[in-house]
């Protein structure tokens, strides 16, 4: 048997040979790499278990895929994709290609912490032979299909992180639109990555193929030429190019090793299923890259060696989904040409027209155009299969076949992008319709081809139509790829999303809206007239706290403790952000849950400060409304506060605890435990922290005043709570600042605690306005006076004469410079300290220009002797009631009150009363009587 | 070798197009004397695979496909408008087109402010109207009307530098391929050639200053030609150029190949810090082109030759660098400063080599200038 096969590719064989001969003066190297191409090609052809060689995104293999599916009819397909995805591949029909599988997890174990969250994709487009035999498997009865690739968490066993650089993205300039962000950081894995993995060799394959990139050298020499071919010439055409690829490849050790343990798995995988099956290897079909067809490892083949053993599996629990993909997320991260992808999904439908090849495709296929539900897959009889016959000679030989000018199709596409062009601001006329035309076909004339290429046209068109500037927002190079198919997103359909996913779409239905298709969606919530839209507000805020920027985005109304809203707007791009929900659906079953997770993971993290914590049981109580959680999480921030030995988050912390006792005060009928244990131990930290904070010079002015802050607001509480007072007393008697704007702080603090009077404080203000010596630092201690109101808010009279004086006696080089920082100050730390400034200021000083020159300010004028009597001003309004008594009666009876206005001058006061009230005055009578 | 100090490039490969010529079967446009092949070859070099009986050196780096879409251009019924950054080998590539196409890439005008109309139509030689009145003889035609009536290539330097009432001239030569000439009676008006086209190159960095009107753009094919930041096509050019300015200036000296690292990286450097600053003052004023690099070695060989000790120093390659990049003061000054300190001390530390001569270099000429 090996005598006849042997002989099929002998021809060949002498002839590379002789070439050797003839170029490398003798056997040497290149002799040895001819002949293994051949080798390789004959092995894999031989093999029982027929092997399919395949290139990503190629229609060409897409189309020789399902030829070859119709003919064989085989039993039991292998496919190269991770072996846990499998059970996704079902849901591939609700979806609208190009959608991606994904492996995710979030909890790593066996792998470094910084890995996480770990995420493989495959995405999978309808051109593709992968679909073809997915879809040929899954719908066909009696057909079993295996994925028999790694698992991701082999991909991951098998990464070399750190000693490898990822794939260099093609140099041409990446599409900088969002749908190329659409897998996110994922690893991709993709069937039938076949390309030169020599720099040098693709490089000279580009520049004797005369174009420039890789996509295009694949249209342009093997996609063309293969496009009309037999099944035998396909398979040996494509395991050549694998081969040669695999010879002439540098031998990075670890990629070559990688490559080989996946041949190595996969080739075991497939003999345990055959063992297993009991199944002919002849009624099976293995689609595998070109690239791993051309193996030479001992486990290859039906007969190989069993002697590679499959690591297990770590700990790491995996999740699997599928997310929306896109021609631009692809092209981004596999490194091709933009525009590939979709000018090969073009070139699909062109083949399938032209070839009139029935593709096969997932009943009830989303997305898909209606079939014309011609069922004769079955009807076709499986073809016996040949003995292989030697293909390669002939097509080595054959001239480029050259596809004749498909002069009307070109004219299509010339006037096309004249008109994208106009509509996208370009000057473009008719006369440029004409040069793209003909330069198209002077540029293929000039690279040897008769037939533009997508690409030459593309050449063409930016020649002809590009001038200095791009008018509107794409170029003519987007606008001709756009134009070639454009980049088409996919999406997930409801019954693939993972139940997170569909709970969320569900709970969002009473909006009405599709939120299910891309855009951006406006939603309106009237909750106080559709008091059920109050749940859909809860999910929309969870949902904005969880997904990216721009998924939920409300435009009016907002969520604050304690608050309500009535009626709230949302602009919502679900669609759009399909991938991010798919992944919270990773988390958990519902968003409550994850939401849980990710606070709970917030408030326990290393990093996290008494401040962050705080900020978790705040969202805990705005967005899960959850007393536990809050309670939880509370309880632990005592733990982080008690820990702390720096104050920087005290402003923080002093603005959330306020928030959240103002909101418990009004919610609540007694306060949680934990807060008042958190007042409690805060009084006592801050105390104990309080005198080193104050001569700390890494302790700004604003965190010490927090820090009093806290201690003088919540002083009540606390010592309602069993704290001390002296502490705190004792606390400020041992502070000893030497920063000035810390000193103006400890003197606010003396004054608020008696220890200090005010005339003591304004003498000490003047003191340093009149010491030549000290002036320049007097600005600083305003800002140290500024800070003080937030914890003294007495003082704020006090503030703005010490203000007015520093303005009026401050000399000019003194004020000038401090003025921008005292602005600064005020915009950045006292955004609520400058209304009270403002509003104080108001009062003190004249509303009126006119009445500047007279004024006195309050702490100049002299105190007042007396005081005036204040007028009688009781008698006024008494004779105004008295003069129109008709006024008051109806007021009275608006009032409800009994009675007409009576004057008093008829008699005694008291008489008409104990008239009117016989029995008070009876009461008292015998009162008076029984003393 | 020439008398010439430049000889244009038709001259100088006058042997090789003589010898494209006589292999070429190809089909030629017009009157061309090269099929467009041909050019092609001529420009961007010969390949083993083209089988040629010679080699064809490579006498312009970048990408094929803009030499490609040059060519293509003039042979359709548009004029060629080359764009690009200074020095980033515009006027070489259209004086490598004419050259090809027609063997004469000297009908050039030169745009200026002070372009008239005259220029590029015709102007009169005065003494000879005044003897034999107006006709064909005492007529001077300008370059681009030579190259209407020879079907040749005529070049229009720096376009975008020229005022607009020069440009619109030039709209109806590229629509209606004739310039009439209202003084003569008969033979009034002169009819272009087949072959003939304009190619003529705007520097972009002058947007703005004549801009050109729509009209003008339509008759126009833009090729844009970018910065070579590919860092092998770059070591090629700086070699393949410093190579030709040694030969011309007939020295003899190694320009070693750690120091063309050096020159290479550090321009290299300069760029990303040009690309990463916010505003036109943390920018150095150079284009950071690639002829800009060959400026800088020119100048450090020729400094050395002549004063120094014949051999090429790291510290000559720093001082020429800051000497011809730094042209504003202070802010020039002040990146090179922040580059040689925030860049070269780290590296010059890390690695060695010619690093911490480069610096000292740099110190000094930074030092002297400031």
């Amino acid at each position: 048997m090996s005598g006849t096969h042997e002989g099929t590719f002998q021809g060949l064989r002498a002839q590379l040979q002789e070439a050797a001969a003839t170029f490398a003066d003798g056997p040497d190297a290149l002799e040895g790499i001819l002949l293994g191409i051949v080798d390789d090609v004959d092995r894999a052809v031989r093999e029982p278990l027929e092997i399919f060689p395949v290139c990503h995104h190629s229609p060409a293999s897409a189309i020789a895929m399902a030829r070859r599916l119709r003919e064989k009819q085989p039993k039991v397909v292998y496919l190269e994709l991770c072996e846990d995805m499998a059970p996704l591949l079902t849901e591939l029909r609700n979806c609208k290609l190009p959608v991606a599988v994904q492996s995710f997890a979030t909890e790593v174990d066996g792998f470094p912490a910084e890995w996480s969250p770990l995420s493989v994709v495959a995405p999978i487009t309808e051109a593709s032979a992968e679909y073809q035999a997915i879809a040929y498997a899954l719908d066909t009865p009696g057909v079993e299909l295996v994925l028999v690739d790694r698992s991701s968490d082999h991909v991951f066993q098998w990464d070399a992180r750190g000693t490898e650089s990822a794939e260099p993205a093609d140099p041409a300039a990446p599409p900088a639109e969002e749908e190329a962000a659409l897998h996110g950081d994922a690893v991709g894995v993709e069937i039938g990555d076949l390309r030169p993995r020599f720099a040098e060799l693709e490089e000279y394959l580009l520049r004797h193929g005369k174009v420039r990139h890789w996509s295009e050298w694949w249209h342009q020499y093997v996609e063309l030429p293969l496009g009309d071919s037999d099944h035998d010439t396909y398979r040996q055409v494509m395991l050549l190019i694998g081969s040669l690829f695999r010879r002439l490849a540098p031998g990075d050790p670890h990629r070559v090793r990688v490559d080989e343990d996946r041949e190595r798995y996969m080739w075991t995988r497939m003999r345990e299923h055959l063992a297993a099956a009991d199944a002919d290897p002849a009624d099976c079909l293995y689609v595998c890259g070109a690239f791993h067809a051309a193996s030479r490892v001992a486990e290859f083949g039906v007969h190989g060696t069993d002697t590679f053993e499959v690591s297990p599996p770590t700990a790491t629990t995996w999740q699997h989904g599928l997310i929306p993909s896109s021609h631009a997320a692809i092209e981004a991260q596999f490194g091709l040409a933009a525009g590939s992808v979709s000018i090969a999904a073009t070139v699909w439908a062109k083949n399938l027209r032209r070839t009139r090849v029935e593709p096969f495709r997932l009943v009830g296929q989303a997305g898909a155009k209606k079939s014309r539900a011609k069922k004769a897959v079955a009807a076709a009889e499986a073809v016996p299969a040949l003995p292989p016959s030697d293909k390669l000679t002939g097509f080595l030989r054959q001239t480029p076949a050259l596809d004749r000018l498909d002069e009307a199709e070109l004219l299509g596409w010339s006037v096309e992008i004249v008109r994208a062009a106009r509509r996208n601001g370009y000057l473009a006329s008719t006369a440029d319709a004409i040069a793209v035309f003909e330069t198209s076909i002077l540029l293929a004339g000039m690279r040897d081809r008769t037939r533009p290429t997508p690409y030459d046209f593309q050449d063409a068109a930016v020649t002809c139509i590009e001038k200095d500037t791009v008018p509107g927002r794409r170029d003519v190079r987007r606008l001709v790829e756009i134009m070639m198919g454009g980049d088409r997103v996919g999406q997930v359909g409801y019954d693939a999303l993972p139940p997170l996913a569909r709970d969320v779409h569900d709970r969002l239905a009473p909006l009405g809206l599709k939120l299910q298709q891309s855009g951006v969606r406006r939603a309106l919530l009237d909750i106080a007239s559709q008091p059920e839209l109050e749940r859909c507000s809860d999910v929309l805020w969870m949902l904005r706290y969880l997904m990216p920027q721009g998924a939920a985005r409300p435009i009016m109304g907002e969520r604050k403790l304690g608050e309500r809203s009535i009626q709230e707007s949302w602009d919502l791009a679900l669609g759009t952000y399909q991938r991010a929900l798919i992944e919270l659906g990773y988390e958990g079953v519902s968003i409550e849950q994850v939401l849980e997770q990710r606070l709970r993971r917030l408030a326990y993290d290393r990093r996290a400060t008494a401040a962050s914590v705080l900020e978790a049981v705040e969202d805990a109580t705005l967005y899960l409304r959850s007393r536990r959680l809050a309670d939880e999480l509370g309880t632990h921030a005592l733990e982080v506060l008690s820990a702390e030995r720096s104050v920087d988050g005290a402003p923080e912390v002093l603005r959330r605890v306020r928030r959240l006792l103002a909101y418990y005060r009004t919610s609540e009928a007694v306060l949680p435990p934990w807060i008042e244990s958190f007042v409690k131990t805060g009084y006592a930290h801050y105390c104990t922290l309080l005198p080193t904070a104050f001569t700390d010079d890494d302790a700004t002015v604003r965190q010490v005043a927090a820090m009093l802050g806290f201690l003088f607001s919540m002083e009540s509480l606390a010592l309602s709570l069993g704290c001390d007072r002296t502490q705190l007393e004792l606390a400020v008697v041992q502070s000893h600042p030497e920063e000035p704007s810390k000193t103006a702080l400890l003197w606010a603090a003396q004054v608020h605690l008696g220890r200090l009077s005010r005339a003591d404080l304004r003498n000490r203000c003047d003191e340093l306005l009149g010491n030549p010596l000290v002036v320049p630092a007097y600005p600083r201690y305003l800002s140290g006076f500024v800070h003080a109101l937030d914890p003294v808010p007495g003082l704020t009279d006090f503030v703005v004469e010490a203000v007015s004086n520093a303005f009026g006696r401050l000399p000019d080089p003194v004020l000038l410079p401090w003025l921008p920082t005292l602005i600064t100050t005020l915009r950045s730390g006292g955004s609520e300290l400058a209304p009270l400034l403002i509003r104080e200021a108001g009062r003190t000083f004249p509303g009126r220009l006119a009445a500047l020159d007279t004024w006195v300010p309050p702490w100049r004028a002299q105190p007042e002797a007396v005081r005036p009597a204040r007028p009688a001003e009781g008698g006024r309004g008494c004779a105004l009631l008295a003069a129109h008594p008709a006024t008051c009666d109806a007021m009275a009876s608006l009032l409800g009150c009994e009675g007409t206005w009576e004057t008093a001058d008829s008699g005694p006061a008291g008489v008409a009363l104990t008239g009117r009230h016989p029995d008070t005055a009876v009461a008292l009578e015998a009162l008076l009587a029984g003393a | 070798m020439s008398d010439l100090l430049r000889a244009p490039a038709e001259i100088k490969y006058a042997e090789e197009l003589e010898w494209l010529e006589s292999i070429d079967d190809g089909p030629k446009p017009f009157s061309w004397r090269l099929s467009p092949k041909m050019v092609r070859l001529f420009i961007l070099g010969s390949e083993r695979s083209d089988g040629l009986d010679r080699e064809i050196s490579q006498k312009w780096y970048g990408d094929r496909s803009f030499v490609e879409r040059s060519i293509v251009t003039l042979a359709s019924d548009r004029g060629l408008l080359l764009i690009g950054d200074p020095g980033t080998g515009k006027s070489w590539l259209a004086e490598l087109l004419s050259a090809a196409i027609c063997r004469n890439s000297t009908l050039v005008v030169q745009g200026t402010a002070g372009t008239t109309e005259d220029h590029i139509k015709y102007s009169w030689n005065v003494s000879m109207v005044i003897a034999k009145g107006q006709s064909r003889e005492s007529m001077i035609p300008s370059p681009i009307m030579t190259a209407m009536e020879s079907g040749a290539i005529g070049r229009f330097e720096e376009l975008t530098r020229s005022t607009s009432d020069v440009q619109d001239a030039l709209i109806s030569i590229l629509s209606e391929k004739y310039i009439s000439v209202p003084e003569l009676d008969s033979e009034g008006i002169v009819f272009a050639k087949p072959g003939f086209s304009i190619i003529a190159t705007a520097n972009s960095r002058d947007r703005g200053v004549n801009d050109l009107s729509s009209a003008l753009k339509r008759r126009f094919n833009f090729v844009r030609i970018p910065v070579v930041t590919n860092k092998k096509s770059e070591v090629e050019i700086v070699r393949f150029r410093t190579e030709e300015l040694l030969r011309r200036h007939q020295i003899e000296l190694e320009v070693p190949p750690t120091l063309l690292d050096v020159l290479l990286q550090s321009f290299a450097d300069l760029r990303a810090s040009a690309a990463a600053a916010g505003s036109d003052d943390g920018k150095l004023e150079s284009a950071l082109s690639t002829a800009e690099q060959i400026g800088v070695l020119e100048d450090a060989v020729l400094h050395s030759n002549f004063f120094g000790e014949r051999a090429l120093t790291a510290r000559t390659l720093a001082s020429s660098l800051v000497g011809s990049l730094a042209r504003r003061e202070p802010e020039d000054l002040a990146i090179l400063n922040k580059y040689l300190h925030g860049v070269v001390e780290p590296r010059s530390k890390e690695e060695g080599g010619s690093w911490p001569e480069f610096l000292e270099g740099g110190r000094d000429a930074i030092a002297t200038l400031s």
